[in-house]
């Protein structure tokens, strides 16, 4: 016979998150190096020859060189002066750590989480381990996640960077090893049939995401947005499958979530994305 | 008549009075319907054999003679085939994603306006209450309600949404002969067909409707929206409810609406089919949930498995118990009680059996007392449109309203209050449901007296 959760979970699955298309605007870019000035206004150029599709006639965009800023404290102080609604940086600022690829350096790592403008992490100029398309243009920029649906800012922020007629790719990757782990527990639960939980629970996770993916179609539809959507949601092991997605489809742009409500340091999932993918421009949020 | 002692007579009236009592004090004794009915039903089985009130009687069926256990007769098969046939062919057909979509199509069509979210679930209620059973029906809309207003922020109404919910699902329980078991039972009894019920008791229902969801709304405050900033905010809230998600397949949708609409059809019209009314509307319900099997012709074992044998078994028992009542006289002697009501003529008599039902069906099962009344009512050789037949559905069925226990869909409602941490007692409920209750078996009273009298 029917029962209250049977009919819960059917209106629960049809409680759709709604998208809604908002292109925000970047008045004031600020780029942050640690580099002469004379350095600073090549990579300047390049940076705002790449970031067409936010440069309108009004952005203004300014430099912070290296001696105008000898610390993690000055520089958050100068940020916050110039009030930016788009920072561009790159690993390792003031440090030859950039030479081992293990961390994003103390500027970048509290700039991330102390400030609420989004950070767009260069390839280190020295480093030369930009992929070849790296810094040329954006027709190809994809959003990463782990929680899709409903997530607006981070649809509309990668939507905003692609260039028209470009691709925009909406990613959702579930963590294979944490479905694994709680199937695992499932497996001892004998109350619950492990097959069934595993093909529910397996589809559930990614229905949502593939749901949300063609409501956004939907909205971009109607609004004539010259970008094609192209869908990747799967499980697997989130590093390994984006890195593995960015060299295959030539991506320009990668945009990311970073920060989590719950703690001060950066994303679980993101810091790994940060520190490892390193040959093509982030988009920090 | 066989020639029963009076201590034989006042034993069973006694063990009669224990079942009661227990059915009524159920969740205290922490114990299924099916089981303590179950427990007088062998008691009550054995004391007749040994008061010598039953032997198995050897009867003739298509030419061969068959002989019987006593409790095979004693139950009324049609009844316990229209309640499987229906439950299962509702279960199945809730599959299909249909009564979902209605009810997401409905939601939507509010744009998040209280008062019309209200009045929508409020019709939607008592439709569902009387195409499927109250029971389901409570479990659509109620949690629907939850969830919906959960979107739009509005939980502080749902609580005066699901008491509301919960007392329609009686009103829309008197729309068909189907819609409850106490219709089924005396309408059965009194040899009603199901359209003339539908005629006799549909223009109460959308009266009584309209009046219960008027004095929810004034009761509860729900408000119409006001202002345009609200209105398309909890337009666009609402409109992200996709009606198509719980649909599997556009094929399987398709047959589930033709099957139901055929399903209310065949029921409505058993007495006039050829062949068919030979069969009765048990084999209708049968039928239908055969045909709607086949689309899961490999898993249909989840369908028998998901079946509320407490519900069947506790029908089965009754039956048993009623019959071995009927054997020790104790039906007679509650027929002589009833006497004086029924000597009061169909105007006061029907009357008082309505309101007598109705707080007898608060407290305890309406389902005993209806099965219980028919029989009593039978004997008494009433013609089929006679009012007090009618005093006893009516009163049966919103007597549910009354108390939490008063039926199974009221409790249905409690539980989804209690899921959703609302604070409800039992005189908590009774205190808001008495003023609906009064009202509504006040109309009901009334309409009997005048229009069905």
């Amino acid at each position: 016979m029917t029962n209250l959760d049977q009919f819960e979970s059917v209106f629960k699955s049809a409680d759709k998150a709604v998208y809604t298309y908002d292109r925000p605007t970047f008045d004031r870019v600020l780029l942050v190096t640690d580099l002469n000035e004379a350095d600073a206004a090549g990579i300047a150029n390049r940076v705002r020859s790449f970031l067409t599709e936010i440069d309108e006639a009004d952005t203004r965009w300014d430099t912070l060189c290296g001696d105008e800023f000898g610390s993690v404290q000055a520089l958050l102080e100068n940020i916050e002066k110039q009030k930016p609604d788009l920072i561009v940086t790159y690993r390792h600022l003031h440090s030859e750590a950039w030479k081992w690829p293990h961390s994003l350096g103390e500027y970048l790592d509290v700039m991330t989480q102390a400030t609420s403008v989004p950070v767009m992490v260069l390839p280190h100029p020295d480093a030369q381990r930009a992929l070849p398309h790296s810094i040329k243009d954006t027709d190809r920029v994809m959003a990463i996640t782990n929680h899709l649906t409903g997530d607006n800012q981070l649809i509309n922020m990668a939507l905003t960077f692609t260039k028209p007629g470009g691709t925009c790719w909406l990613t959702h990757v579930e963590s294979q090893p944490v479905f694994e782990r709680y199937m695992d527990a499932v497996s001892k639960i004998p109350g619950i049939d492990t097959d069934i939980a595993r093909e529910a629970l397996g589809e559930q996770l990614l229905k949502e995401p593939r749901d949300f993916i063609v409501a956004c179609r939907e909205v971009l539809d109607a609004q004539g947005l010259q970008v094609r959507i192209e869908e990747v949601v799967a499980m697997g092991r989130r590093v390994d499958e984006y890195g593995e997605l960015i060299a295959k489809r030539e991506i320009d742009l990668l945009v990311l979530h970073t920060k989590d409500d719950d703690q001060l340091a950066m994303h679980g999932a993101a810091y790994a994305l940060a520190v490892e993918l390193r040959g093509i421009p982030l988009l920090m949020l | 008549m066989h020639h029963v002692s009076t201590t034989v007579t006042a034993l069973f009236v006694f063990l009669l009075v224990a079942m009661i009592l227990s059915l009524a004090f159920e969740e205290k004794i922490h114990a299924k319907k099916s089981v303590i009915v179950g427990w007088f039903a062998a008691i009550t089985l054995f004391m007749a054999a040994v008061f010598g009130l039953v032997r198995p009687e050897t009867v003739e069926i298509l030419g061969h003679p068959v002989t019987l256990p006593v409790y095979i007769p004693g139950i009324d098969w049609e009844v316990i085939a229209i309640i499987l046939g229906s439950s299962l062919f509702v279960d199945v057909t809730s599959k299909c994603g249909l009564f979902t979509w209605i009810a997401i199509k409905l939601t939507k069509a509010s744009r998040g306006d209280p008062l019309k979210l209200l009045v929508f679930y409020g019709i939607m209620t008592v439709v569902f209450s009387a195409v499927l059973n109250n029971v389901t029906a409570m479990i659509i809309v109620g949690t629907l309600s939850g969830v919906s207003l959960a979107k739009l922020r509005l939980t502080n109404k749902l609580l005066g949404f699901l008491l509301i919910e919960g007392f329609l699902t009686n009103v829309g329980g008197l729309l068909t002969l189907i819609s409850s078991v106490p219709n089924i039972i005396v309408g059965n009894a009194a040899g009603i067909t199901f359209v003339t019920f539908f005629i006799k008791a549909g223009p109460y229902v959308v009266v009584a409707t309209a009046v219960t969801i008027f004095m929810g709304a004034r009761l509860f405050r729900i408000e119409a929206l006001k202002g345009d900033a609200a209105k398309a905010e909890a337009a666009s809230l609402v409109a992200g409810f996709d009606e198509n998600d719980g649909i599997e397949s556009a094929g399987f949708f398709r047959f589930g609406t033709a099957m139901t609409g055929l399903f209310i059809i065949a029921m409505a019209s058993v007495s006039i089919t050829p062949y068919v009314k030979d069969l009765g509307m048990g084999y209708v319900a049968l039928a239908f949930a055969a045909i709607m099997l086949t689309r899961y012709k490999a898993t249909a074992d989840r369908f028998y498995q998901a079946i509320d044998w407490d519900l069947l078994a506790f029908f089965g028992c009754l039956f048993i118990v009623i019959n071995m009542m009927e054997h020790a006289l104790v039906l007679e002697l509650i027929g002589e009680g009833l006497k004086p009501i029924i000597g009061l003529g169909e105007t006061v008599g029907a009357g008082v059996l309505l309101v007598a039902s109705a707080v007898a069906s608060s407290v305890t099962d309406n389902i005993p007392l209806a099965a219980m009344l028919a029989k009593i009512l039978g004997g008494l050789e009433l013609a089929s449109d006679s009012p007090f037949w009618w005093a006893v559905i009516f009163g049966a069925n919103l007597g549910g309203n009354i108390t939490p226990i008063g039926s199974a869909s009221t409790l249905v409602a409690v539980t989804i209050i209690h899921k959703n941490k609302l604070p409800m007692s039992f005189a908590a409920f009774v205190k808001v449901a008495i003023p609906f209750a009064a009202l509504q078996l006040a109309m009901a009273a009334a309409y009997v007296l005048i229009v069905l009298g």
